[in-house]
C-alpha cells in the first residue's frame, strides 16, 4: 500500500530549533508540490501553530480512564486496591476504596476484575487534539491540559489519527512531518518509532552535544536512520570540538543553519522563512542554509510521489 | 528549609545557565547551605557547568522505578485470551501467529500488571527493571549535587525525578541544608509535575518570543493548580519582537512577580563554552549583574515565605 514518507524532527535539548526546522521542512515540501501533513507532538508545549500563524479548529477532548466506585455495588473487599500496581486505589478495611487520579495508570485492571462490577470508567479530560490548515499545510496538534501528567496518551491519539488517515485515504498526504517535545521520554520515543527518517536538531554547545548523543542513542535503539542538523552553527567557542566529536561518533550531518536575524524575525511574525510568498531575502544566510538542507534531504530519502 | 525549582515550559530559554549562577551565588552566601538537584532526567546538563571536585567522589546508584511484564512461555496454554480480550490498555500485547503466543512490546509496556492478574495460567510476571541512574557528588566549589539520568526507553521520567528528590534527603549534608535548588525539565508534563510537587517557590524563566510567552503561560497555569508561589525571570529581555509587549502586558495584568530581566549578553554563551557559571566567568558583565539582582530579589521573596 502507498504510504506517506514520515520524517521525525527531534533533538533532546530544548530550544535548539526543532519546531523551526519541522515547519520549514513542511513548507519546502509544499513548495515542491507535495501534499504535507505536519503533526505537532510536543503536546506539553505545542508551538507549530504559532510559527504558522494558524487558527486551531476541530477541538476534540482526549479522555482518560479513572475508576469510579459505585458504592451501592461495592462490597469493600479490597481486591481492586490489592492488585493495583501503581497504588492508585487507597483502601482501608471496611471502607470504600478511594481512587487517586495522579498515580492511576489507566490500565483498567480494577474495572476488569471487580467481582461485583462496582467500578465504572470515569472519563476525565486530560487534553485536546486540534486540526488546522495554513500555508497549504495541514496540521494535527495535541495539547496537554496543564497539571495533567499523561501526555503520552495525547501523542498516542495523534498517531492513531494519522494511522486512520493513512488507512482511509492513503493518497491524501505524500509527506508527514512529526515535531517532538524536547527530552528522550516516551512521547518522543513514540514519534521516533513511527518515522522513516529522523532528524535531530542540535547546536554546537556542550549542552547540545551531550543531549544529541543521548537522543541519537535512543534513535539507534529504535533502529531508525538519522542525520543531524546543526542550528546556530556560527556560534564559535566550542564548535570545532563539537564537530570532531560528532565525526568520531559517526553522526552524519544533514546541514547547518547559522545565526540569522531573518530567522528570528520570521518566527516572531508567524510567517515561515521558506514560504514562496514570504518577503525574506532569498540570498540571506538562513534562507540559503534551508535550501541546502532540503537538497541534501532529497538526496537522502526516497521522496518520489 | 526552602525548596525551589527553575522551570520554563519552553526548552532552551536558560534554565540551566540561570540555575548554575544561582548555585554559585548561594554557595558564597553565608546564610545558605545548599543542595543542588538536576531533575531534567532526560537531558541532565547542569553537571557540565558544576563538575565534581574529583572523579573519586562521584557515586552512582541504579534505580528500578520502572516495572515491565515478562511472558512465561512454559505456562502459556495458547488460549489467546490476553490478546482477544485486550488485557493490555497500552497495546503492548501483540499476538505472534506463527508461534501462537503473545509478544510483549517492551517499550510500550507500562508494567501495570493487568496481564499478570488477568491471565488464568499465570503466564505473565511483573519485574522491576533498571530505569536510570542517580549520580551524586561534591561540586568543585564544595557543595553536593544530585542528578538523575533515565535509561533510554525506560519510559518513567516522573518516577525518577521523585527518586532524585528523595535521594537528597539521604545525604549526610541534608540535616544542615537550608536551601534546595532544582534545575527543572522543560515542558509541563509528568516530570515537571514531579519536580514542583512539595516545593516552596518556583522561578519561571521565559523569553519575549511567541513560544516563550505561550509556554510560560502554560507552565504558570500548571504551577497555579498546585498553589505554589512563583516569580518570573525574563531572559533575552531586550529582544526586538512583538511578543515583548504581550509578555509584559500578560505579567502586569495578572500582577505576577518579576524577579528580574536579563538582556542579551554574549558573555552567557561564552561562559557556557568555558563551562562556567556566568557570574564566575564574567562577574562584571550585564548578565551577571542582572542575575545578582535576581538572586537578591529571590532571597527577599523567600524570606517572606514560611
Amino acid at each position: 500500500m502507498l504510504k506517506p514518507k514520515i520524517i521525525c524532527v527531534t533533538g533532546g535539548k530544548g530550544g535548539t530549533g526543532k519546531t523551526l526546522v519541522a515547519v520549514n521542512l513542511a513548507i519546502m515540501f509544499k513548495n515542491r508540490g507535495y501534499k504535507v501533513l505536519l503533526i505537532d507532538g510536543d503536546v506539553e508545549n505545542p508551538n507549530t501553530f504559532l510559527l504558522l500563524n494558524a487558527k486551531l479548529k476541530n477541538k476534540k477532548k482526549v479522555l482518560y480512564f479513572l475508576p469510579k466506585i459505585i458504592e451501592d455495588k461495592c462490597t469493600k473487599c479490597g481486591l481492586c486496591a490489592e492488585n493495583c500496581e501503581t497504588h492508585a486505589l487507597l483502601y482501608i478495611k471496611d471502607s470504600y476504596p478511594i481512587p487517586i487520579s495522579t498515580v492511576c495508570s489507566g490500565c483498567k485492571l480494577c474495572y476488569k476484575i471487580c467481582p461485583t462490577n462496582a467500578i465504572e470508567p470515569d472519563l476525565k479530560v486530560i487534553g485536546w487534539t486540534y486540526t488546522a490548515s495554513a500555508f497549504n499545510i495541514d496540521l494535527f496538534l495535541g495539547e496537554l491540559k496543564p497539571a495533567e501528567a499523561r501526555s503520552a496518551v495525547i501523542v498516542n491519539k495523534l498517531m492513531e489519527n494519522l494511522e486512520k488517515v493513512i488507512k482511509t485515504e492513503p493518497e491524501k498526504y505524500d509527506i508527514v512531518i512529526l515535531d517532538t517535545a524536547p527530552g528522550a521520554h516516551c512521547d518522543v520515543e513514540e514519534l521516533i518509532n513511527g518515522a522513516d527518517l529522523v532528524i535531530p536538531v542540535t547546536e554546537p554547545t556542550r549542552f547540545g552535544k551531550l543531549d544529541l548523543l543521548r537522543i541519537v542513542e535512543l534513535i539507534d535503539l529504535l533502529k531508525k536512520e538519522h542525520k543531524a542538523i546543526v542550528n546556530r552553527s556560527s556560534l564559535l567557542g566550542y564548535k570545532e570540538k563539537f564537530l570532531k566529536e560528532l565525526e568520531e561518533k559517526h553522526i552524519e550531518i544533514l546541514g547547518d543553519i547559522p545565526l540569522d536575524e531573518e530567522i528570528v524575525s520570521s518566527y516572531c511574525k508567524g510567517i515561515p522563512l521558506m514560504d514562496e510568498r514570504s518577503k525574506f531575502d532569498r540570498d540571506g544566510a538562513g534562507y540559503k542554509s534551508f535550501e541546502k538542507i532540503f537538497e541534501n534531504l532529497l538526496k537522502w530519502g526516497d521522496f518520489s510521489k | 528549609m526552602k525548596k525551589i525549582a527553575i522551570i520554563s515550559g519552553k526548552g532552551g530559554v536558560g534554565k540551566t545557565s540561570l540555575t548554575a549562577s544561582l548555585v554559585s551565588l548561594a554557595q558564597k552566601d553565608p546564610e545558605f547551605n545548599v543542595i543542588t538537584l538536576d531533575c531534567d532526567v532526560d537531558a541532565p546538563n547542569l553537571a557540565l557547568i558544576l563538575p565534581p571536585k574529583s572523579e573519586e567522589n562521584v557515586l552512582t546508584h541504579d534505580t528500578f522505578t520502572t516495572k515491565k511484564a515478562r511472558f512465561l512461555e512454559e505456562k502459556c496454554v495458547n488460549c489467546k485470551q490476553c490478546y482477544d480480550d485486550h488485557f493490555c490498555e497500552f497495546n503492548a500485547l501483540d499476538w505472534d501467529e506463527s508461534n501462537n503466543i503473545p509478544i510483549i512490546n517492551y517499550l510500550a509496556c507500562e508494567g501495570c500488571g493487568a496481564c499478570k492478574v488477568l491471565c488464568h495460567e499465570n503466564a505473565f510476571e511483573i519485574n522491576p527493571v533498571k530505569s536510570g541512574e542517580i549520580i551524586s557528588y561534591e561540586i568543585d566549589i564544595g557543595l553536593p549535587l544530585i542528578y538523575g539520568k533515565t535509561k533510554l526507553g525506560s519510559t518513567t521520567s516522573g518516577l525518577l525525578v521523585s527518586e532524585v528528590k528523595q535521594h537528597a534527603t539521604k545525604l549526610k549534608e541534608f540535616n544542615d541544608a537550608n536551601f534546595i535548588l532544582i534545575d527543572g525539565p522543560p515542558g509541563i508534563g509528568c516530570p515537571v509535575i514531579a519536580t514542583v510537587s512539595g516545593l516552596d517557590y518556583i522561578v519561571a524563566i521565559t523569553e519575549p518570543t511567541p513560544s516563550g510567552l505561550h509556554d510560560v503561560k502554560r507552565a504558570i497555569e500548571m504551577v497555579n493548580q498546585f498553589n505554589i508561589p512563583f516569580g518570573i525571570v525574563i531572559n533575552k529581555a531586550d529582544l526586538k519582537s512583538a511578543s515583548q509587549k504581550q509578555l509584559n502586558k500578560y505579567i502586569e495584568k495578572a500582577g505576577f512577580e518579576i524577579l528580574g530581566k536579563i538582556n542579551f549578553d554574549l558573555s552567557i554563551p561564552e561562559a557556557m563554552s568555558y563551562a562556567k557559571p556566568v557570574v564566575d566567568y564574567a562577574p562584571e558583565s550585564s548578565a551577571s549583574q542582572a542575575i545578582k539582582k535576581i538572586y537578591n530579589n529571590l532571597k527577599l521573596v523567600l524570606s517572606t515565605i514560611n
